[in-house]
């Protein structure tokens, strides 16, 4: 893009990059160095040898596996359905879903509250999957459907006059060719329900059904207010999601392009 | 399926006949619209009946008031602050993020060292949770944190500050978080948009003598204004939807200062148990974030028909 064949000009745009991502590095520098004052490395043992530990990363676990489960089977077969069957009203029923994109979170809070507590769900990590789910849906089904518009009707006609019906045609034709869309949506989808808040901090009341957003806030609690363990507990929270995007950053930036050009 | 491939007969049917051909495809949409229509727009409109009550969300008592908790909005100054305070996030988040996207996006195109290394910093802060991150800018801007420890070391002392205290300076605190966390998003869809304009147009740009900042001024910048008009709507929702930042940075304080639509619903619902007044509060965000996304869409169509 920028004309860098002059040396000056490369190293003053090299400088320029550098200045302006310091902002952005600043705040990981000042949690990690903040999590090491005082007793240092101690910190991070105080932190991981809370029993309650293991569970809030089984209960973040569990629910983002189920959400990562229940959003590919809808979005992966809605998005088949929308761009390659016959549906009638079609259009009307996409953007019923796509109306959703603009729901705040917020939104759900009392209906979910008194719902969830009449069908007893309350302190369940159900009633956090399933509105998370719900609400990624209308973006994934976005996504997908856009990728799957991609691939040429004439694919999935041939296995249909090969014999295959729609099933087969689905998990044969469709599925390995969505590979990368899945493998985007499936990152996007961890990382967003790993890093969801507000419906655990409302439905999961006991420590041993809460999840690792909470854990910097059970900190604050537990600890008095010690920093530098809230911060170790802070780092240990966000490892994982920094883990999952460097390793899958390829298809990760592909999905969140894929969704904005069309 | 490699032979089914090498058949072209199968593809000869007319375009007409093939749609009749196509399979019923209800059954296959069905299980999303249960999942994510059936559940959503159920809470919407339990949410419209929720907001003519008054209610506390245990008691079975449960009054029919009508348009009241709407009425009672129109002369709530927190209402009116935390919308006032949602207009300014959303336009100073918008130009900044757009501003840094862009020029991230160029400067990451080019001839440069390291860029990969760059882009997984710039994007880190999106994939962290704001509850992960929320103790660190406190502690950055706590009295003794590490903000006034660093203007006391290069001896600017005196312009130490208590900065969540200031309403002005927690809502700008809010906003910077905000940008923090969202410019790695606007920057990717910026690359990728980049990416889509043919390098000859710029190379003739450049050619005719345009220097880098003409360039992007004048082909850059109009090339991707479907980008910059899906990021507009996305950070106006984003910003009806912020929730996260001041509740857990700021706790809506001082004083109100940092209050938005989300904190005031989940304060209104959960803490003063106004279930009718928060779901009502619920309502207007609603239409709010709707009416945001059709302007936007509309008005963005509108202005690049009178481009052509």
């Amino acid at each position: 893009m920028f004309e860098t064949r002059r040396v000056r000009t490369r190293v003053l745009l090299q400088v320029l990059l550098t200045v302006l991502v310091i902002p952005f590095v600043f705040p990981l520098v000042a949690m990690v160095q903040g999590s090491l004052k005082g007793a240092g490395w101690a910190n991070y043992g105080t932190v991981l040898s809370l029993p309650l530990l293991p569970g809030f990363f089984r209960n973040s676990a569990i629910i983002a596996a189920a959400v990562i489960v229940i959003v590919l089977v809808c979005t992966m077969t809605a998005a088949f359905g929308f761009s390659k069957l016959h549906i009638r009203g079609k259009e009307f029923f996409f953007w019923l879903l796509l109306a959703c994109l603009t729901l705040p979170g917020v939104v759900l809070l009392s209906p979910l509250f008194a719902t969830v507590t009449r069908v007893g769900g309350y302190n369940t990590l159900w009633a956090v999957i399933l509105p998370v789910a719900a609400l990624q849906i209308p973006f994934t089904t976005l996504l997908a459907r856009n990728f799957v518009d991609g691939i040429p009707n004439e694919l999935l006609e041939a296995a249909r006059v090969d014999g295959a019906n729609t099933v087969r045609t689905f998990w044969y034709v469709l599925a390995p060719l969505t590979r990368p869309i899945m493998a985007a949506i499936l990152v996007l989808v961890f990382i967003n329900s790993w890093n969801e808040f507000l419906l655990a901090l409302l439905f999961l009341q006991t420590p041993d059904h809460q999840t690792i957003t909470l854990v910097p806030q059970y900190f604050v609690g537990q600890y008095n207010n010690d920093q530098t363990k809230v911060l170790a507990a802070a780092v240990l929270t966000g490892l994982p999601v920094v883990i999952a995007y460097i390793a899958l950053q390829r298809y990760f930036e592909r999905g969140l392009a894929a969704g904005a050009l069309k | 399926m490699t032979t089914l491939t090498h058949r072209p007969g199968a593809t000869t049917a007319r375009p007409s006949r093939r749609r009749l051909q196509r399979p019923a495809g209800l059954p296959w949409i069905l299980p999303a619209l249960v999942v994510s229509v059936g559940l959503l727009y159920y809470c919407i409109f339990y949410t419209a009946y929720l907001s003519t009550l008054d209610w506390d969300g245990v008691s079975p008592l449960k009054d029919s008031v009508g348009a009241a908790n709407y009425v009672k909005m129109v002369g709530d100054p927190v209402f009116r602050g935390a919308l006032w305070h949602t207009l300014v996030f959303f336009v100073v988040s918008l130009v900044v993020q757009v501003v840094l996207g862009i020029v991230f996006a160029c400067l990451l195109h080019s001839k440069l060292y390291l860029k990969t290394f760059y882009k997984v910093l710039i994007f880190i802060p999106v994939v962290l949770a704001t509850a992960t991150v929320a103790p660190v800018f406190r502690q950055i801007y706590a009295p003794d944190g590490t903000l006034n420890g660093l203007l006391g070391a290069v001896g600017l002392g005196s312009l130490q500050h208590t900065w969540l205290s200031d309403p002005t300076i927690a809502l700008l605190i809010v906003i910077s978080v905000q940008v923090w966390q969202s410019t790695g998003v606007v920057f990717v869809l910026y690359f990728a948009a980049i990416g889509q304009i043919p390098p000859e147009m710029i190379e003739a740009a450049r050619l005719d003598g345009a220097g880098n900042l003409r360039i992007i001024a004048s082909i850059v910048w109009p090339s991707v204004r479907g980008t910059t008009i899906a990021i507009t709507i996305l950070t106006a929702i984003g910003s009806l939807k912020t929730f996260d930042i001041p509740f857990l940075v700021t706790s809506g304080g001082p004083s109100y200062g940092t209050e938005f639509l989300g904190t005031q619903i989940y304060r209104v619902s959960i803490s003063f148990a106004q279930v009718g007044y928060g779901a009502a509060l619920s309502m207007v965000l609603l239409v709010l974030a709707l009416a945001a996304a059709v302007v936007i869409n509309v008005g963005g169509r509108r202005g690049s028909a009178t481009d052509v």
